[in-house]
């Protein structure tokens, strides 16, 4: 039977056209970024589960607490991208923001075309540290001057929030307790969408053609493997193979992804094994198509990989009508969100359910979290407003904690 | 201050503006190919944090060598002509951070290196075509030759060859060097206060900043030196500048002050000011055999411009992007030189940083 599930809009922020970030923060409850890039002044606004009264939150809007008003005539402060990040010893939440809204009286916004204008170009991205527990901004500081943040991790033991930055791709590392960044250079042209750290506190994400790139710390060097990432070789070529979303399997040293390019692979990574670790190739996560056609990319996607409390690993990949490659019938939606579940030993993979919202498709999913009661939740981008599913687990397939080792990236 | 009012995206003027702001952003004419530092598909690339490029120069058969900056200096040789294509890494020197310039010369290249000892010059060998890249090579790496310090505990400058190929004049922080290749002996010249590139003239002579109001001039065939030969024109100068380019056919020198001011030289004195760059300061330039100067210019993501000493205007081409053989952004240049056919080569100096062509718009008779 398939699981339960529901939309939550975002209905107290009805400019917002994507849900770019949704994590458990340290109190094991699920936060989301609401995000409007796609309205001039569009401002992004921190959202939180509220399991007592099954309905969400409104913290904070993101352009006050920074003190960079959305009307300032600068690209605004519209996305928490894949940035957010928890900190468990002191319940406080890091998110960064990222650029792409237009300045409120402009219709769009180029982050390499405003670079050198200083009323129109983004201001940079802000790290705002959130108290959980009081519920309350701690502090703010500028991690990335004039650039978005794409995505963070933390290493909460050594506090070190590592980063990288759009559009000119830097890899950045940030001291916490002395507030002071390191721009460590450029990896390439297109955004890892994802950044992790490993039991070695070494740093990994990917360049432009899929090839793995590590900071290690020890040596204060920045490495590059001479591997590709799984892509599809029929048509592909390594091109945009990027890590798009990434998480690691409980009490073991793997890293479950799938990578940011039509036919996404699902990947499985041992880190401590050789070099480089060792790189599985699991296959694409969508339906085959007509290889002629450059795919959209909101159509073939696969995001919010998230390991439940049943120790299997879940992700939403798209599916949609083809006449050819996919004739679904008329109980389908053009395009679906299908909820996978795959078993890390066996690797069988099973549609556990299809994400519905009311009146729109639903195949775009961002991240997913599993929160402390057990169940499951999904960032969605689409039409606006936008807002977030829960995926309500079978009682016999949640427990209590099953966020916990908790994911330290966004 | 004025309130903003919101842009009203179903407006009329939305889609030209959108149009405007997103694709008026990357190269507006011409097209650019970014290549990577290696023999790709049979090559490793220079690796990421050693090939800032810094330094570029032709040789008379059209070949590009080049040298880079980061954890370790890498000399290199490009090729894009014929059965060809690849840039080969000739070799690299330990311990060294900076490549200030390449010098093709009458038997073969030199680089000025910095280290933390300072500045050395080593020679290279040309690089022989070879037989057919799309078939079958074979390459081997010569020895490069350290001909010593320029002067001892001093980084150097820039330097160039001079008429003949056959010495290499230089400049440090504080005095300007000659080399003479055939007998492998580097002396100091003179004292002088260095500051931004030196530049050899059509009549043979080497003009370099004599502090910041006035150009040194320097013949390598009598070895005189002279202090204060010209004034410079009003302008900032220091921190790097004057860049300078030099058009072959007609001799035309092209300076350029830290503010992105250009100015011409032809040797007795300068022009007034030609333009000024949109935004300073100007990383890289080289003009081109019809006349036009091109080049980067402004920091952190830089932006091409045209000087076109027809129309005396200096025109913004647009952030640089390739499509062909590698999917890049270009952000920061260091080097340019101009390339057998006239396209201007440029030297990317990032992380990963790859040969990047440009072949100008062809301008309509």
């Amino acid at each position: 039977m398939a699981y339960e599930t529901k939309f939550y809009q975002f209905t107290e922020h009805p400019d917002s056209d994507s849900c770019w970030s949704l994590s458990t923060g340290p109190d094991g409850r699920i936060y989301a970024s609401a995000c409007a890039e796609g309205v001039p002044g569009g401002v992004v606004k921190l959202v939180r589960y509220d399991e007592e009264h099954d309905r969400l939150q409104y913290l904070l809007d993101l352009d006050e607490m920074v003190d960079d008003p959305r009307d300032s005539g600068r690209a605004t402060q519209c996305k928490i991208h894949y940035s957010f990040a928890p900190s468990m010893h002191d319940g406080v939440l890091y998110m960064a923001t990222h650029l792409s809204g237009p300045p409120i009286d402009r219709p769009a916004y180029s982050p390499w075309n405003s670079w050198h204008d200083p009323e129109r170009c983004f201001r940079g991205s802000a790290l705002l540290a959130f108290d959980t527990r009081k519920d309350q901004v701690l502090w703010w500081d500028t991690l990335i001057p004039k650039e978005g943040c794409r995505c963070i991790a933390l290493d909460e033991e050594r506090g070190m929030i590592y980063a990288v930055s759009y559009p000119r791709d830097h890899f950045i590392i940030y001291d916490i307790e002395k507030r002071r960044r390191r721009d460590f250079g450029r990896i390439g042209s297109i955004n890892s969408q994802a950044i992790f750290t490993d039991d070695r506190h070494r740093v990994w994400t990917s360049s432009d053609y899929g090839h793995l790139v590590r900071y290690d710390p020890e040596k204060d060097s920045m490495e590059m493997s001479p591997y590709m990432l799984p892509h599809d070789l029929l048509y592909q070529n390594g091109f945009h193979s990027v890590f798009y979303d990434a998480v690691r399997q409980p009490g073991t040293d793997c890293i479950w992804a799938v990578t940011w390019i039509a036919n996404p692979r699902l990947v499985r990574i041992r880190l401590n094994e050789g070099e480089w670790g060792r790189v599985e190739d699991l296959g694409s996560t969508t339906q085959g198509r007509d290889l002629t056609l450059p795919m959209n990319t909101f159509r073939d996607h696969c995001g919010g990989v998230a390991f439940a409390g049943d120790g299997q690993l879940y992700y939403v990949a798209s599916r949609w009508k083809d006449p050819q490659y996919n004739p679904m019938g008329d109980d389908h939606e053009e395009m679906e969100g299908v909820v996978t579940r795959v078993n890390p030993k066996t690797l069988k993979r099973e549609e556990v359910t299809v994400l519905r919202r009311p009146g729109h498709c639903a195949q775009y999913v961002s991240r997913g979290a599993v929160d402390h009661n057990g169940d499951l939740f999904f960032g969605h981008v689409g039409p606006r407003p936008v807002g977030i599913f829960k995926v309500e687990m079978p009682p016999d397939r949640k427990r209590k904690d099953a966020h916990l080792p908790i994911r330290t990236w966004g | 201050m004025q309130k903003r009012k919101r842009w009203d995206l179903k407006s009329p003027e939305t889609k030209a503006l959108v149009d405007e702001i997103v694709h008026g952003t990357f190269v507006k004419e011409g097209t650019m190919v970014a290549f990577p530092a290696c023999f790709p598909g049979a090559t490793a690339q220079i690796p990421a944090d050693e090939s800032h490029i810094t330094a570029l120069d032709v040789s008379a058969d059209g070949l590009i060598y080049g040298g880079t900056s980061g954890r370790k200096v890498h000399l290199f040789v490009a090729m894009f002509h014929g059965v060809t294509g690849l840039v080969f890494d000739l070799g690299w020197l330990e311990g060294s951070r900076r490549c200030e310039a390449v010098c093709c010369a009458k038997n073969g290249f030199v680089a000025a290196v910095n280290g933390p000892t300072g500045g050395r010059l080593i020679a290279g060998k040309y690089q022989p075509l070879p037989f057919d890249l799309i078939q079958e090579w074979g390459f081997s790496r010569s020895p490069l030759d350290d001909l010593g310090e320029a002067v001892k505990g001093e980084d150097i400058v820039h330097a160039v060859a001079d008429g003949s190929g056959t010495k290499i004049i230089g400049t440090t922080r504080s005095h300007l060097f000659a080399c003479d290749l055939e007998g492998k002996a580097v002396k100091a010249v003179a004292k002088t206060r260095a500051a931004g590139q030196i530049v050899l003239g059509p009549s043979g002579h080497v003009y370099g900043a004599d502090g910041k109001t006035s150009l040194w001039r320097y013949d390598p065939r009598s070895e005189r030196l002279e202090r204060r030969w010209v004034a410079l024109p009003a302008g900032r100068w220091g921190d790097g500048s004057p860049k300078w380019a030099k058009e072959a056919k007609s001799g035309t020198l092209y300076a350029v002050d830290s503010q992105g001011r250009i100015f011409s030289f032809d040797e007795a004195k300068f022009s007034k000011e030609l333009g000024h760059t949109q935004v300073a300061p100007v990383g890289a330039m080289a003009a081109t055999f019809d006349g036009r100067l091109f080049g980067a210019c402004g920091s952190g993501i830089s932006r091409l411009f045209c000087f076109d000493p027809r129309g005396g205007s200096v025109r913004d081409l647009g952030v640089a992007v390739s499509v062909i053989e590698r999917r890049r952004y270009g952000y920061q240049f260091g080097a340019a030189a101009v390339g057998r056919d006239g396209e201007i080569v440029l030297g990317e100096d990032d992380d990963l940083g790859h040969v990047w062509l440009y072949f100008p718009k062809i301008v309509p008779r």
